[in-house]
């Protein structure tokens, strides 16, 4: 025979069909979402991986600063590490043979000619020659006769050719003590003496590029586009619309790109002033973020474009060629771990190579912190990840509605359950019978989520990744993650939050549920209430009796508070950093140049009188290795750029001179960081084992980067660089005499909000669907935690209206105090809601490079408060309904 | 001659501690024929219903013993006890404890599903004149229809002892003896034995064997030679 009490199940949920339902809609949506994301996720990252298989990408690149012999190239790709020593050696005494060499000649030539100038005066003074005129004419044509076999005898003399050997012995070896005296600094600085070291054997592709102005629409509109040849045989595009290029005026563009600013195939666009018509949209395969720069704090597919010409059309173009190479290792590594190890060994065969073939490396990545070809992969898994959390919040919250409904229920039933317990059911019967209700609706939920989850919701979190990232085409897979963490996590978590709930509960005797005898700890004196009136002291006590509800209740707002802190928040502080951007620039140009001198070893000047040079480098800030998120550039280190700024400068001024050992730091670095007057921050250099401790000596207010200022004397003296050494200069007015092939980069407004244009535009819509099922959710929330403290009082409102209390008094005696509850946590979950959200947002962007500052605008807070109090007395009305609807007969009918 | 099934020894309880403590049984001391119909009877306070509680299991006793053919409750653990009383124990209390969300003929099941071999549901329902409700709800029933429910519930497992703890206690005269005679009937019919405990003197004189109580102690232990029916009760 079956448990009769299963038959109570589908009553139950009649009956209460609403509570059900809301809970339901509930996890389906949620499920749904949470399914959706990660179907299209496993689904995307699918194609992803299998792109970087078959487009061949790469295992990191290097750009050289001229292009690469073959020698150099084979030498790179033997991994080994050039004998730098020798190097030194080889050049000290090519110098020095030089000089020798010169010093010989010269010392000869002026001995020789002494002798025939000599002999000449004293054959004259032998011919009573004294006409000084005359001495040196014949002085003159001594010289010019003989001076050359002079030489030449003189040169094959044994004497002199000691004296040479010697001579050279002896710079050769001063040119050995030299480079042994300074062996230990080179050693220190190319790491060369590390015995992990083991040589990593690569192949080496050429995959140059160069960087284009792009135009399109009617012309006005630029971005700058970096263009690859079709031929290449590394890093290859897939293709998402059309083809590729296959005539030199045509060209195929990246398709977010295209999308962003509504450039279609067929279109015309200009790069570096050329004309090519667009025949493909394309999607590069170490290009699925269209970051500019590794250190870019956000990709920029607005301003920023990758294409693909044929190799005629890359003849085509003007702008200077990026000497950049990609390499794959022989032996693929196996792990994050190796591909770090073989990164590290690579590079410094890498750049002890480069030195001994007199080349200078530009730049170098290996692919495991490209954020290009990383940031969308780790992104989407942060996604998923974040909102697998939010969900899981949330169906704690929903077991925990759950565990209160059925421990109000077992109140209800006490006596009911003292006389099953009392017949012989078992504690465990009756703990399964209770149980059922929350899985049955977790799974019906789980399941009827996990099916829109591979319709409707898959489609919508891929179209949201296309709408965010340079994509390639995917097909849905089946995806065990969204299973687990959709279906069986929420399971897991109902049954267990339920359980333990309900075993506590259960855990008394049927003689104490006989005797309604439930609580365990019976406080000896009922609460002292002050002399208030009658109805008020009434209110108090239904306030105290509801105390573990209203627990519930006030997390529950706390965590909608939470969410609409990040629904109204970030697009304010998304608003906020772009509005303050202008104000974020030292300058409204700054000029970044490739060098400080041009062509002809002159150093570069403007006309501009607004202009002021200042120093700049790249270094590096190691991070905590406290995140959460691994596998972008930002997931290792900061960069940071260190400036030398002039003593009066216009731009940037510093309280006092730093001198070498002190810097001011960024405003946003010392928030991102924590960072205080007095600390000690030490950065490296980021291709040699080099750091350099400073002491912060203070704050400038810039919010625009991570930075560090010091004065130009200082920083002159830390870095070693020479007095007319500069990298650049601010600007008031653009600068408009120096060539562009000078200029590395110019920083403008544009560069700095482009993160916030390009999360506005991949959240924007989301956020505003966000906001709206908020308010749904806080009311369908509410509706649920409320319900249950009408419910556990039913028998108490039923009793006041058979003593003759009106609907409207029984209304503002239950309903007040929980309006009271909800108002003023209202308030102070919003505070706490804004304070977690800081932090959230703050260990967020300890994943990022760059900073940015949680804000929030005054009428988002007043909003978000209000939205919680919209919906909240909306849930007061049906209440006040579900109050008016309850009968008198429930206070009479013992068996309820 | 019907042999000894329940036996009770120097059975003690008190509640609470220090000058608030109260002996409830003091040493109780009688033993229950199988198939007998034993009314415990007393007035309020007498421990009577603790007593019940004890040999029902659900409560424990400071000192001495019950045991029921030969086994002692008090060294059953509690999953023991449960199996005990699914078993071999039937309830019927004053209030009637009915699921408000099941039906009479479910409430019924609820007990028959606990039973090896339980009786048909359907003519359960029938002896006790509850065809006609058979699918009413606890709350569509007067008291005396929801008692008889509850009697349903208890006799439907078939028990070995049907506990009674005061089961016309909310009851009006005339409804108050057709349960009384529905007890009576299932005695007869089933061969339980019924243990009720009431303090309506007039009840004893249908009981095979009455035992007064008082103060927590057996003041009268008597087998009743003159025993009538239900019906013909009078109080």
């Amino acid at each position: 025979m079956k448990n009769p009490l299963i038959k109570r199940i589908p009553k139950e949920l009649k009956s209460d069909w609403h509570k059900y339902f809301v809970i339901v809609v509930f996890m389906v949506v949620m499920i749904g979402v949470i399914s959706g994301m990660y179907v299209g996720h496993d689904s995307m990252l699918a194609a992803v991986y299998g792109g970087r298989e078959t487009l061949n990408l790469e295992d990191g690149s290097f750009e050289l600063n001229k292009k690469a012999s073959a020698e150099l190239l084979d030498a790179i790709s033997t991994g080994k590490k050039a004998d730098v020593r020798q190097y030194y050696i080889d050049k000290g005494i090519e110098e020095a043979d030089k000089e020798v060499a010169k010093a010989i000649d010269e010392k000869l030539n002026e001995s020789v000619t002494e002798a025939i100038t000599e002999n000449v005066k004293a054959a004259c003074e032998a011919y009573g020659i004294t006409d000084e005129d005359q001495i040196k004419e014949q002085v003159d044509e001594a010289l010019k006769e003989n001076l050359e076999s002079a030489l030449k005898e003189a040169r094959e003399t044994d004497e002199f050719k000691q004296a040479e050997k010697d001579a050279y012995k002896e710079a050769h070896d001063k040119v050995v003590e030299e480079v042994d005296k300074e062996w230990d600094e080179a050693v220190k600085k190319y790491d060369l003496d590390n015995p992990g070291f083991a040589s990593v054997k690569t192949v080496i592709y050429e995959n140059f590029y160069r960087n284009e102005s792009e135009e399109y629409g009617d012309g006005s509109e630029e971005a700058t586009v970096r263009v690859f040849k079709s031929d290449s045989k590394v890093d290859k595009a897939s293709f998402n619309e059309g083809r590729a290029p296959e005539t030199e005026n045509e060209i195929a563009i990246d398709r977010m790109h295209a999308s962003n600013v509504g450039i279609e195939i067929g279109d015309a666009i200009k790069v570096g002033g050329k004309e090519f018509e667009v025949v493909g949209l394309l999607s590069y395969v170490n290009y699925l973020t269209l970051h500019e720069s590794n250190t870019d704090l956000m990709f920029d597919a607005f301003g920023f474009d990758v294409a693909m010409v044929t190799p005629g059309g890359f003849d085509r173009l003007t702008a200077r060629i990026h000497y950049n190479y990609a390499f794959k290792y022989v032996n693929a590594p196996e792990d994050k771990v190796e591909k770090a190890d073989n990164s590290e060994n690579f590079l410094k065969a890498l750049i002890t190579q480069t030195l001994v073939y007199d080349n200078e490396i530009e730049d170098y990545l290996p692919e495991y912190i490209r954020q290009a070809s990383n940031f969308a992969v780790s992104d989407i898994e942060g996604d998923s990840a974040g909102a697998a959390i939010l969900c899981y919040i949330l169906i704690g919250v929903i077991a925990f509605i759950f565990a209160v409904t059925i421990s109000n229920t077992i109140d209800k039933e006490a006596s009911v359950i003292g006389t099953l317990r009392a017949s012989g059911y078992s504690k465990g019967e009756l703990i399964r019978h209770y149980m059922s209700m929350p899985v049955i609706v977790t799974f019906v939920g789980a399941i009827a989520g996990n099916v829109l989850g591979y319709t409707a919701f898959k489609d919508l979190a891929v179209n949201l990744y296309y709408e965010s990232y340079s994509l390639p085409t995917c097909h849905t897979v089946w995806s065990n993650t969204a299973l687990v963490k959709t279906t069986v996590i929420p399971l897991v978590l109902m049954f267990f939050i339920n359980l333990i709930v309900i075993v506590k509960k259960l855990q008394l005797s049927p003689l104490r549920f006989l005797r309604h005898d439930l609580v365990k700890n019976k406080r000896a004196k009922a609460r002292r209430l002050p002399k208030w009136a009658f109805l008020r002291r009434f209110r108090l006590r239904i306030l105290f009796q509801n105390i573990p509800n209203y627990v519930i209740l006030i997390f529950g707002v706390i965590f909608i508070e939470l969410m609409m802190c990040f629904a109204f928040g970030l697009p304010d502080s998304l608003d906020h950093y772009a509005k303050e951007a202008p104000g974020m620039m030292f300058a409204p140009y700054q000029y970044m140049l490739m060098g400080s001198e041009d062509d002809d070893g002159n150093v570069i000047t403007t006309g501009e009188k607004t202009a002021e040079r200042f120093d700049a480098k790249n270094l590096i800030y190691p991070k905590k290795k406290s995140t959460f998120r691994e596998g972008m550039g930002s997931g290792g280190d900061e960069s940071v750029t260190a400036y030398g700024i002039g003593n009066d400068s216009d731009y940037i001024s510093l309280e006092s001179r730093t001198g070498a050992g002190k810097v001011y730091v960024s405003s946003a670095f010392a928030k991102k960081f924590g960072l205080k007057k007095g600390n000690s921050i030490t950065l490296n250099e980021e291709y040699e084992n080099k750091s350099y401790t400073f002491e912060v000596a203070g704050q400038v207010d810039y919010e625009g980067g991570i930075a560090v200022f010091m004065d130009i004397a200082g920083f002159k003296e830390v870095f070693e660089k020479e007095e007319d050494d500069f990298s650049g200069y601010f600007s008031r007015n653009e600068i408009t005499d120096i060539d562009d092939k000078y200029i590395a980069t110019v920083i403008t407004k544009d560069d700095i909000i482009k993160v916030t244009n390009q999360l506005n535009h991949s959240m924007g819509g989301i956020i505003n669907i966000f906001r709206y099922a908020l308010i749904v959710l806080t009311a369908a929330l509410i509706y649920l935690l409320a319900k249950i403290i009408i419910e556990r009082n039913e028998q108490s409102i039923s009793m006041a209206k058979i003593l003759g209390f009106k609907n409207g008094e029984i209304g503002s005696l239950y309903i007040i105090p929980t309006a009271i509850v909800v108002t003023l946590f209202a308030f102070i979950s919003f505070v706490i809601g804004y304070y977690l959200m800081i932090w959230i947002f703050h260990v967020f962007m300890l994943q990022m490079n760059g900073y940015f500052a949680f804000f929030m605008s005054i009428p988002s807070m007043i909003l978000s408060v209000l939205y919680l109090l919209i919906g909240y007395a909306f849930v007061s009305i049906l209440d006040f309904i579900r109050i008016r609807r309850i009968p008198m007969d429930v206070a009479l009918k013992n068996v309820e | 001659m019907k042999e000894e099934f329940l036996e009770i020894r120097d059975l003690k309880k008190s509640f609470g501690e220090g000058e608030a403590k109260q002996e409830v049984l003091r040493g109780m001391d009688f033993t229950v024929k199988k198939g007998e119909f034993c009314v415990l009877l007393g007035p309020s306070g007498s421990g009577k219903s603790t007593l019940l509680n004890i040999i029902g299991g659900i409560d424990t006793p400071d000192s001495g013993y019950v045991s029921i053919n030969g086994d002692k409750l008090e060294e059953m653990n509690e999953s023991q006890l449960t199996m005990y009383r699914r078993k071999h124990l039937g309830y019927v209390f004053q209030m009637y404890n009915l699921i408000p969300n099941l039906n009479v003929k479910e409430n019924i099941e609820v007990g028959a599903y606990l039973s090896d071999n339980p009786l048909d549901v359907e003519e359960v329902l029938t002896t006790l004149g509850l065809q006609d409700h058979k699918y009413k709800y606890p709350n569509q029933l007067s008291g005396g229809q929801q008692q008889r429910v509850s009697i349903g519930r208890a006799v439907v497992k078939n028990p070995d002892i049907l506990m009674c703890d005061e089961p016309t206690g909310a009851l009006d005269y005339k409804t108050s003896k057709e349960i009384l005679a529905l007890i009576e009937d299932c005695n007869k019919k089933y061969g339980n034995t019924v243990i009720m405990v009431t303090h309506n003197e007039a009840i004893k004189n249908m009981a095979d064997h009455v035992i007064k109580l008082r103060d927590g102690v057996v003041r009268h232990n008597d087998i009743n030679e003159n025993k009538i029916t239900a019906a013909e009760l009078e109080w």
